[in-house]
């Protein structure tokens, strides 16, 4: 079977420590570190009590977007889907609220297993047409949101009961509560890649399909399993919105879902995700999208422009990995020597 | 004795300085979005701020159309200091949850050209009566189209904008009141391009057969005066909303007949003040003559002034002489200092 691990590429033997200094997460930990110092000394109000219950909800649906786009990374894919699955669940649990009725735990539940649904029928396509994902989804972007739209009217969903409203707002310890679902699911995930045999054969199928399915490994059923996971996890991205927003919004993730697209891709992509399949990191994805939500929310501290939010994000992105990329040639010159 | 007095002196002094900064009010001005209908509540803001004695009055806006980066912002903007609000929710029900979070702060918050659902924190909302607005204006629409039996078409803003559903209302009660038929309304085309687009397709497919076009959302109206420009019979009648130049010129030339005012600048201005004044000890009356509204219980009518080719010319004293109205009526039935 080819290498299926979630950990950090050991083909440099060192001690775990210079292992540990090595791998993204730290990194990442660092930058973070990093960046939440500088924007402390820029405004004290950053590492206030309001701010850090408004940057870890923000940070709660970011990693959770993150983690819909590294499911699919893991098998080798992409998803360009993640926003419009998103919307498309939120607006039904929206429906099921408002119009049907229904308690809100099982109109979440329900929500959920649309979002999984839609992104199964990615990874059936996918798998049956032998097409790459980024087409499929390019596609199904399009047409769920068509779908939604037109079933809609484009209508926004309000009738969201209280208490499922007031979830979006409680703290816990000072921390938003909707870090809760994050962590159960960050919890699950590290044990579904690292402990699991389903786990284990998402990785394989997405390192070496051909390899993993001479081992017996079914790639085709792999790969509908993980879209139908990242699209639960969007579902439960965008639900944790509706509980934020108080409504089920038809532009919560922007047009076609779009405004996903980037964090979607920059968290797993920074924790050190190879984009080809086979190696991801549930931790790294965590901090990856830990790390946009306070440049994000540093960046506005600062009185960025508004406009020229999204620039200075994707500017300081790039410093930002190049800087992790430096810092681990270093290291490993140092190893060598 | 002179250490223990020059410590007390300094002791008072830092008090003092601690009080005053206590007492700064940091208004922001916050749309839902960029919108060429806020552009006046910039130089509103500054006024404010000279006028009030404000720590700072600032126009901010998300970049994007959208609830959450509204709330982003305005999550920002506690953090930065900002201590009192007024804001044009991004959405009537989904803006509450994060208005009542500013609130919590102990940031007072007033919507501003358009309302919230109660219930909610927000101290009060202050802006026309969108839909009061869309019937006057169909009211004076019907009139400039004389009498016999008429149609017309209503082109309006964004769907999730607060004041939509109202104006589609108002246009509605209005035109079924004296019979009129509304063959077509056109919504969400509040941008340059879908208003273009689809304005441009209906009058050319069904232009000579209406008689008259009710707008009720800013780039709507400008996309429309330019239509009736470049049709030039002067045939079909036309009510606009707000004050863009395109607008006032074709009332002026006669393309169009009149046109709806909000005064944005004005509610932006009064609502700095107001918000100021809550911060530092005021209260909302308690025999606030609130007005009616579909949405809140808590509505204070800014007024809509009808501009049209007799007092197009003196449309700057017309928005002068409300804002001034609004102040006084505001400070004096609204709020109580005591």
């Amino acid at each position: 079977m080819s290498l299926v691990t979630t950990q950090p590429d050991r083909s440099v033997r060192m001690p775990d420590l210079k292992g540990v200094l090595l791998s993204s997460e730290f990194g990442l930990f660092l930058l973070i570190v990093l960046f939440g110092g500088l924007f402390y000394s820029v405004s004290s109000g950053f590492l206030s009590s309001f701010n850090i219950a408004a940057m870890s909800r923000a940070a709660a649906i970011n990693i959770m977007i993150g983690f819909s786009m590294m499911a699919v990374i893991a098998t080798g894919g992409l998803s360009l889907a993640v926003g419009a699955i998103g919307a498309c669940a939120a607006m039904t649990c929206g429906w099921l609220l408002q119009e049907i009725g229904l308690p809100w735990p099982l109109a979440l539940l329900l929500a959920i297993a649309v979002g999984a649904a839609l992104g199964a029928i990615n990874g059936v396509i996918e798998v049956k047409t032998g097409l790459h994902s980024f087409i499929v989804t390019l596609a199904t972007m399009s047409l769920f949101f068509g779908i939604m739209i037109f079933l809609t009217q484009a209508q926004t969903y309000r009738g969201i009961p209280a208490d499922f409203v007031s979830f979006g707002r409680m703290k816990v310890m000072g921390i938003s509560a909707a870090m809760g679902p994050t962590l159960i699911v960050t919890a699950a995930l590290i044990v579904l890649y690292g402990n699991t045999r389903i786990g284990k054969e998402m990785l394989a199928a997405g390192a070496r399909p051909e390899a993993a399915r001479l081992s017996g490994v079914r790639v085709g059923r792999m790969i509908v399993l993980a879209h139908a996971i990242s699209g639960g996890l969007a579902a439960i991205a965008a639900l944790l919105l509706v509980a934020r927003n108080g409504a089920a919004i038809p532009s919560m993730a922007g047009n076609l879902g779009q405004d996903w697209l980037l964090i979607a891709f920059l968290g797993p992509v920074l924790g050190g995700a190879v984009l080809t399949g086979g190696k991801i990191s549930v931790i790294g994805a965590f901090l990856g999208a830990v790390l946009v939500t306070v440049l994000s929310n540093g960046l506005l501290l600062m009185q960025i422009g508004e406009f020229w939010l999204q620039a200075c994000l994707g500017a300081v992105l790039l410093l930002a990995v190049l800087l992790d990329l430096a810092r681990r040639n270093y290291l490993e010159r140092r190893a060598k020597q | 004795m002179n250490r223990i007095t020059s410590t007390l002196t300094g002791a008072a002094v830092l008090a003092a300085l601690a009080m005053a900064a206590q007492a700064e009010t940091k208004v922001a001005h916050v749309p839902g979005g960029p919108h060429p209908f806020f552009a006046d509540w910039g130089p509103a803001s500054v006024a404010a701020q000279q006028d009030f004695g404000l720590g700072a009055a600032d126009y901010k806006f998300p970049q994007k159309w959208e609830l959450n980066l509204q709330n982003d912002l305005l999550e920002s903007l506690v953090t930065q200091g900002y201590n009192a609000f007024a804001i044009h929710p991004g959405d009537p029900v989904g803006s509450v949850p994060t208005l009542n979070e500013l609130v919590g702060t102990g940031a007072p918050v007033i919507a501003v050209s358009a309302c919230v659902n109660d219930p909610s924190d927000v101290a009060f909302c202050l802006a026309s009566d969108a839909g009061v607005s869309a019937y006057h204006g169909t009211k004076h629409l019907i009139e400039a189209m004389g009498p016999g039996p008429k149609k017309i078409a209503h082109f309006t803003g964004w769907l999730v904008e607060p004041n939509t559903q109202l104006r589609i209302d108002g246009v509605a009660r209005a035109a079924a009141e004296a019979g009129v038929e509304i063959v077509q309304v056109i919504a969400d085309i509040d941008a340059p391009e879908p208003a273009e687009e689809k304005i441009g397709a209906y009058l050319a497919a069904h232009g000579s057969e209406i008689d008259g076009v009710i707008t009720t959302a800013w780039v709507p109206a400008v996309v429309a005066s330019n239509a009736m420009r470049r049709i030039g019979d002067k045939r079909i009648k036309m009510i606009a909303i707000d004050h863009d130049e395109v607008v006032m010129d074709a009332i002026r030339d006669g393309y169009v007949v009149g046109s709806m005012l909000q005064n944005p600048y004005g509610q932006a201005y009064v609502a700095a003040f107001a918000a100021d004044k809550l911060r530092n000890g005021c209260k909302v009356s308690d025999a606030a003559p609130f007005g009616d509204h579909p949405l809140t219980s808590r509505f204070i009518d800014s007024g809509a002034p009808y501009i049209n080719a007799s007092n197009v010319e003196t449309r700057a004293e017309v928005d002068k002489a409300l804002t001034a109205e609004l102040l006084q009526r505001v400070e004096t039935d609204f709020l109580s200092c005591n």
